[in-house]
């Protein structure tokens, strides 16, 4: 007869059941009356099925395009959307081989009325200069900027023409960012206020190492957006986390 | 009986009688929730650029964003400045005791709460890091992660003393020990619930909460459904635990315990798999991993080269980032066939946590490389974990009673092998 609960020496440590397992009968699903058993083997096949499905929806959603998710894109897309998005191209197929550079500069109406545009303003080489020698970086200096020009440039097209809500978003999100930080630069004096921004990126390739032959060109090649008025709404941002490093 | 020849029953019977791996769920949680916690500290100053109602990404943006793709955040429940910084401070709280392991099951959930809520108000601030964080939050609400090495795991231990000390009296009962085990866990949860009071509150205020947000009409159906599910869960639990700890419906949820936390097991290390199976296959696809000098691009960006001589040091030396390149991918690739094979597996593992290490630092991404060790960590051996574990007890240990001996001079003399003896606890229950 098997040790019934009572007997239950509560000495007995939890974890070292599951590792010395070799006495296994009664234990789990076995030691279950009939009716509970059925229960139990439901839950079983119903875990079981779970998990195998969402095993191989993770599996077609990592996967390249291919002959079943051209048919059942939309299954997987469903399955995994919103909460099990993952992307683990990680430095891949090939690494960014370019610095992307943002800057931006700023139309200032000034106190006396009149209106003065300011020089460009890097706040790429700001972000990795606030990266440099720190062993913690700031997602706010690693992915805010870098992430928001790539959201940028994905979700428009050549002639920065925005594409759907996201590229809707994108421009907002890129043009609030400038605006920030160029306000945490005060570029005006006293009185002065933000009336313009204009961003443009700065494309460098990385130079290949020296060992190798490759030639790449050294000049640096630009991509101009178009003046944004600041609106009310961009008003918040001013001021706002100045200290930010 | 044939039975104990059949590997399929012995499998079916572990599997539905043992919530397998306890050291390497824990180090799971502890790790995901530590990684949560530091990052959520160290961006302290940043909250409100990041997840703020007035950020970049505003809260009017992160609406319209959301609207289209039906993310779960709290965030959204509220653009107030003040919701904001609630939301904030318990997904702090829900960390910290995640990770100490204190009312595992419930804090689990809060801090899947916190994690998606901060980051899908904002998708655009996270990267790689953030993503493994994401996905191994709601796996890790279906384990039992909290059999070892938490506060949970030595509250269980001490209500199994009490219990011996009370039936002293009976202890020559207590010679069936072995095959005792396995009830023993059912009986230690009885009692912590008459120890202890605070689940049932925790129980209740969470249950208001959730009528509140559910009155509110901000839930889909969907979450609704597994929120409001998980809720009456634990209360059955808590409450057939505590009524009939003994009933063939007590060891019924026993093993649907056992079962759901296995599959999430599962998925925490297919999941893992897939991280290193599709970074690896799509890096072989790349001219540059395929030449030997994709690793000599990443150190050369202005994002990623936090220190600048030491990536100099590095990209100077063809031969050795042509190994570094290939040694990659292959380890990357051949990873999850390596499973297979318990001592090439171990080794793999090893190189994988040096290689995170070193781009933690060399690469600016400490998040990234703490969540994919932690990843990583779901492989490593039990022996390896219990005498990691042993050493941290041991080494807390001996702080916490240079600490008392110090306090002892200065009161009178005192013992300090007690308290040494007590800390260790939570650490070898």
């Amino acid at each position: 007869m098997q040790a019934v609960p009572e007997a239950a020496a509560p000495e007995a440590a939890p974890e070292s059941a599951p590792e010395s397992a070799p006495e296994t009968d009664r234990v789990g699903i076995a030691g279950l009356k009939l009716g509970y058993q059925i229960a139990a083997a439901c839950a079983l096949a119903l875990i079981a099925v779970a998990a195998c499905v969402h095993v191989a929806m993770l599996f077609f959603h990592v996967a390249p395009s291919n002959t079943l998710t051209k048919q059942h894109g939309d299954v997987v897309d469903a399955w995994v959307y919103p909460e099990f998005e993952q992307n683990w191209k990680l430095f891949a197929p090939n690494p960014l081989q370019q610095n992307i550079a943002v800057q931006a500069r700023a139309e200032l109406r000034t106190a006396g009325g009149g209106v003065r545009t300011t020089d460009w303003y890097d706040l790429s080489a700001q972000d990795g200069a606030a990266i440099d020698g720190s062993l913690l970086p700031s997602h706010t200096r690693q992915n805010e900027l870098r992430r928001a020009w790539d959201f940028y440039v994905g979700s428009h097209d050549a002639q920065n023409r925005p594409v759907g809500l996201r590229g809707q978003l994108s421009e907002q999100y890129i043009r609030r960012i400038a605006y920030m930080r160029l306000d945490r630069e005060r570029p005006g004096g006293k009185g002065d206020t933000i009336a313009r921004v204009q961003l443009r990126s700065r494309t460098t390739n990385v130079r290949p190492p020296k060992w190798s032959e490759e030639k790449v060109s050294p000049k640096p090649v630009y991509r101009l957006l178009a003046w944004w008025t600041v609106t009310p709404d961009d008003l918040p941002l001013a001021g706002a986390e100045g200290t930010a490093r | 009986m044939t039975r104990h020849e059949l590997p399929l029953a012995q499998g079916l019977s572990k599997v539905t009688g043992f919530a397998l791996g306890p050291y390497q769920t824990a180090v799971v949680r502890i790790g995901f929730a530590g990684t949560w916690l530091f990052f959520l500290l160290r961006e302290l100053p940043h909250r409100h650029e990041m997840y703020g109602p007035d950020g970049p990404w505003d809260w009017g943006m992160a609406r319209q964003l959301i609207s289209g793709n039906g993310a779960f955040t709290a965030l959204m429940w509220s653009d107030g400045r003040l919701w904001f910084e609630v939301v904030y401070a318990l997904a702090i709280l829900s960390s910290a005791l995640l990770m100490l392991g204190w009312h595992t099951r419930a804090m689990s959930v809060l801090f899947m709460i916190g994690v998606l809520s901060l980051q899908n108000r904002s998708i655009f601030i996270g990267d790689g890091g953030d993503n493994v964080i994401h996905l191994m939050a709601t796996y890790l609400v279906l384990t039992r992660c909290a059999q070892v090495w938490s506060l949970d795991a030595r509250r269980a231990a001490r209500a199994r003393g009490q219990a011996l000390a009370d039936s002293a009296a009976g202890a020559e009962r207590a010679g069936s020990a072995e095959s005792a085990g396995r009830v023993e866990r059912a009986d230690s949860a009885r009692k912590a619930g008459r120890v202890d009071p605070v689940g049932p509150v925790l129980w209740s205020v969470l249950g208001i909460a959730l009528s509140v947000v559910t009155f509110m009409g901000e839930l889909s159906r969907g979450w609704l459904l597994i929120f409001w599910g998980l809720w009456l869960v634990h209360g059955l639990w808590w409450a057939v635990g505590r009524r009939a700890p003994h009933s063939e419906l007590r060891k019924l949820l026993d093993v649907v315990a056992n079962l759901a936390h296995n599959a999430g097991l599962l998925v925490i290390m297919v999941e893992a798999c897939l991280i290193y199976a599709t970074a690896g296959w799509y890096k072989i696809q790349g001219s540059r991993w395929q030449d030997g000098t994709a690793v000599y691009y990443p150190l050369n960006l202005d994002y990623f080269s936090p220190w600048h001589t030491l990536s100099e040091l590095l990209s100077s030396n063809g031969l050795i980032l042509l190994l570094v390149t290939y040694g990659t991918v292959a380890v990357q690739v051949a990873f999850p066939f390596t499973l297979f094979n318990r001592r090439v597996k171990n080794v793999l593992l090893a190189a994988m946590i040096f290689e995170h290490a070193v781009i933690a630092v060399v690469l600016g991404l400490p998040f990234f490389s703490l969540a994919m060790i932690t990843a990583d960590a779901v492989f490593l051996p039990t022996s390896f974990l219990r005498r990691l574990g042993g050493g941290v007890a041991r080494a807390r240990g001996a702080l916490v009673s240079r600490v008392w001996r110090r306090r002892a001079a200065t009161a009178d003399r005192r013992q300090d092998e007690e308290p040494a003896e007590h800390a260790r606890v939570g650490f070898t229950p």
